[in-house]
């Protein structure tokens, strides 16, 4: 039997299919955009939304995973309030901002830096940028262990050479990760280091995607190179400094194997973020309830925070346009 | 052949016959298992690695698979409460801290092991449950009267010092339990050879925040006075007594071991601690018995110190208290198990007399009688010994309280006192932080509800609770 002749001789639809497709089908343009869409909507409802809706009903019981015995009460707001009045909770939070502040700053300063530079056509530029991407493709587990390594009292590369040049200076060994503000600071140094070829990554992508007309007509007009900068690039850039940041401050804000690695959210609790507060609520402690309503304080953060991006870089956008 | 011929001649022919029977024939029900796998969930310790070496022969004989999953020590109890709380029996078997005992069993995440011991379809005629140290199995295993887990080691809780070190400094270390082994001597000693630009610091102490709410201990407890012993956390109505001079001095005298640690020193663990020491840049450090063999005397990965060592207890305090701790590992049977018997056949080979004695060449720890008096024990850990009677008369498994809410006590402990190491508050303001915020943790476990009778009972202190005869729990 040839293909044509099993074509021709395929069963007729049955009424009831004819039904399904007429009332699913491409025929119906207002249901079947959602039949496409139904696959993803399931998904994100699997994955996303109920989740979310979980964690607020769980933040709104009393549950505790290790003491399944305890009867699940609904206690309403108590958990936020009882957050709200915890001084760790507040340490936590004052120690993510300045954490996120730090390190998206130097980030993005670095990033674009770079970026600029390999703007130019050197020599081994390609070269360059492939070993710039480096510590980005390193999973972060494996980047928070070397460095880890890197400070490790007494034998590591850092303690040893550093500490050698300190010593020598007069200055006796620096405690990389035993004094609170310098365990603070290498950690931020760490995420710096991981995280600035992000920034040289989208922003470059940002800088190749800018027309040359503009800077061809600064160059006839006589501009300086600082006068370009600040009045061309810097505003046509803005789209990609925005996802840039945006991306980054989140997952700054986020940051955990990096502290857990290396210090543990010590010494003290000098380099406790809320992540790090959270892990411990809810999986030292096992207070889900807790842990929960601190989630979702994290994700409510985060959105104010992009809000508040997405408003000033629009606004300003509007105003260069 | 006259009769007394033959009766010796049938005698000498059953003895042969039962020396080349197996040591454990299986029974019927037992061999009804080959074929099935079970999986084990177990932390990466040196303990576990030298069970580890047994899981083929216990393969071969029974049939049984063992699949292990390793985590690090400092997840396993994240990954098994987890895994515990998911209820999908994943792992047939768990390893149980002894501190983490009650939080498990009161949640009903392990199975009750008594039935499986009297089962003689299951469990070897020889295994001989009253062979365990009473003080191990209560303090390991048995929660509200009932044993949930069969101890696979357990061991006091100690210092190890280079006696070569201290014989060139020109004096000697004192023995195990040795009265002069105090404090004060340890600080002295220490001081004495403290020497860091020659790469040798006094006490390689482990004062980490996530640490000193286990390695502190040992002087919060020496700190007391007979007077006081029982109440070092609680009193009698559960309220929290840590805040007191006692507590206070401890802290100051775990403070002054500082002075022999590299200023970088405020994160140190257990690894940093022990690699130092292991490098022999460290007179002494702190140790747990299970950790000796594998931490400081196999001469193929310490060739620098293995040999040279000296084990004592934690050191007395003023008034001559000890730290009577002990930490042990156990194996409990998952509640969701689907595999319960095979998992139990396994735990009762491994823990078996023969297992366990022949275990201890690789470094595993006693915790029956008979390993503590085996030749084995004396040959490859002849530290082992030497703390029998303490292990028997001395310990108390509440050394820690053994309550839901010790996690979140430790934690509090280990903060605070990290935060007088780097030198953010005093140790009085460590203490009083101390009690405020147990204080909470215990009120948000509910032991402050007025008029609450089911609060539980306070075990340690009267420690003959401990020392039933272990085939006497539930």
């Amino acid at each position: 039997m040839s293909i044509s002749e099993r074509t021709t001789t395929a069963p007729p639809m049955t009424l009831g299919q004819r039904g399904i497709l007429s009332r699913f089908g491409p025929s119906n343009r207002a249901v079947f955009p959602w039949v496409l869409m139904a696959p993803t909507l399931i998904i994100l409802f699997a994955i996303g939304i109920y989740p979310f809706l979980y964690s607020l009903y769980i933040a709104s019981h009393n549950v505790i995973l290790s003491k399944p015995y305890l009867p699940r009460i609904f206690v309403g707001l108590y958990q936020y309030q009882a957050l709200i009045q915890d001084p760790e909770f507040w340490h936590a939070l004052r120690k993510t901002l300045i954490f996120t502040v730090q390190a998206v700053f130097i980030e993005f300063w670095l990033g674009l830096g770079l970026a600029l530079l390999f703007q130019r056509q050197l020599a081994g530029i390609t070269f360059m940028r492939v070993f710039i991407l480096i510590p980005m493709i390193l999973p972060p587990l494996v980047a928070a262990l070397i460095w880890r390594y890197m400070f490790y009292p007494g034998a590591g590369l850092m303690t040893y050479y550093v500490g050698g040049i300190t010593r020598a200076l007069g200055f006796g060994e620096i405690p990389f990760l035993s004094d609170p503000a310098v365990a603070f600071q290498t950690l931020v140094f760490v995420d710096v280091w991981e995280w600035t070829p992000f920034m040289f990554l989208m922003l470059s992508a940002g800088l190749a995607s800018i027309p040359r007309q503009p800077y061809e007509a600064a160059e006839i007009d006589g501009a300086s190179s600082w006068r370009v900068f600040w009045t061309i690039t810097m505003p046509l850039l803005r789209p990609a400094i925005l996802i840039a940041v945006i991306i980054r401050t989140m997952d700054a804000f986020r940051t955990y194997e990096l502290i857990v690695i290396m210090t543990r959210g010590g010494p003290g609790n000098a380099t406790t973020t809320l992540n790090v507060f959270l892990t411990k609520t809810g999986l030292e402690f096992f207070d889900a309830s807790k842990a929960a309503a601190l989630s979702l304080i994290m994700m409510m953060i985060i959105i104010v925070m992009s809000f508040v991006f997405i408003r000033v870089f629009r606004s300003k956008t509007e105003v260069a346009e | 052949m006259n009769i007394v011929k033959l009766s010796a001649a049938t005698a000498a022919g059953l003895s042969l016959l039962l020396l080349a029977l197996p040591a454990h024939a299986q029974t019927e029900a037992q061999k009804a298992l080959a074929g099935k796998t079970v999986h084990f969930l177990a932390p990466s310790m040196p303990q576990f690695a030298a069970l580890a070496k047994f899981f083929p022969e216990f393969e071969e004989k029974y049939g049984i698979k063992i699949v292990v999953d390793e985590v690090p020590f400092e997840n396993y109890r994240q990954k098994s409460l987890v895994e515990m709380q998911q209820g999908t029996g994943t792992y047939d078997f768990f390893a149980v801290d002894v501190m983490w005992l009650a939080e498990y069993a009161a949640a009903g995440f392990l199975e009750p092991l008594m039935p499986y011991v009297k089962n003689g379809d299951l469990t070897d005629a020889d295994y001989d449950i009253d062979d365990f140290l009473p003080r191990v199995i209560s303090g390991t295993g048995v929660f509200n009267d009932t044993l949930y887990t069969l101890p696979i080691g357990a061991g006091p809780v100690g210092t190890t010092f280079r006696a070569d070190v201290a014989e060139k400094a020109g004096f000697k270390l004192p023995e195990r339990f040795s009265p002069e082994f105090t404090t004060k001597y340890m600080y002295d000693a220490a001081k004495k050879v403290n020497n860091p630009e020659s790469n040798m610091i006094g006490f390689a102490n482990i004062p980490g925040r996530w640490f000193w709410g286990v390695t502190y201990l040992p002087y919060l407890f020496a700190f007391q006075t007979p007077e006081t012993k029982g109440d070092e956390y609680v009193d009698k109505d559960w309220k929290i007594t840590i805040n007191n001079e006692r507590t206070i001095a401890s802290i100051d005298y775990f403070l002054s071991l500082k002075e022999f640690m590299p200023a970088d020193s405020a994160n140190w663990g257990i690894g940093e601690a022990t690699a130092v020491y292991q490098a022999g840049n460290a007179f002494g450090t702190w140790n747990y018995q299970d950790f000796v063999k594998g931490f400081f005397e196999d001469p193929e990965t310490q060739a620098k110190v293995a040999g040279k060592n000296v084990h004592l207890h934690t050191p007395a305090g003023p008034s001559g208290v000890i730290d009577p701790w002990f930490g042990a590992w156990s194996l409990g049977v998952s509640k969701d198990s689907k595999n319960k018997e095979a998992a139990w056949t396994f735990m009762q080979w491994v823990t078996s007399k023969d297992v366990q004695e022949r275990a201890t060449q690789y470094g595993a720890g006693p915790s029956r009688h008979s390993t503590y008096k085996s030749e084995t024990l004396a040959k490859y850990q002849p530290w082992w010994p030497g703390v029998y009677d303490f292990m028997l008369k001395e310990t108390n498994p509440d050394e820690r309280v053994r309550v839901p809410e010790w996690a979140e006590i430790s934690d509090i402990m280990g903060e605070e006192g990290n935060r007088v190491w780097i030198g953010e508050i005093d140790s009085k303001t460590a203490a009083a932080n101390m009690e405020k915020r147990m204080t909470d943790a215990m009120r948000k476990g509910g032991y402050y509800i007025p008029g609450r009778n089911d609060l539980p009972k306070q075990q340690w202190r009267d420690l003959t609770y401990y020392d039933r005869l272990p085939s006497e729990w539930n």
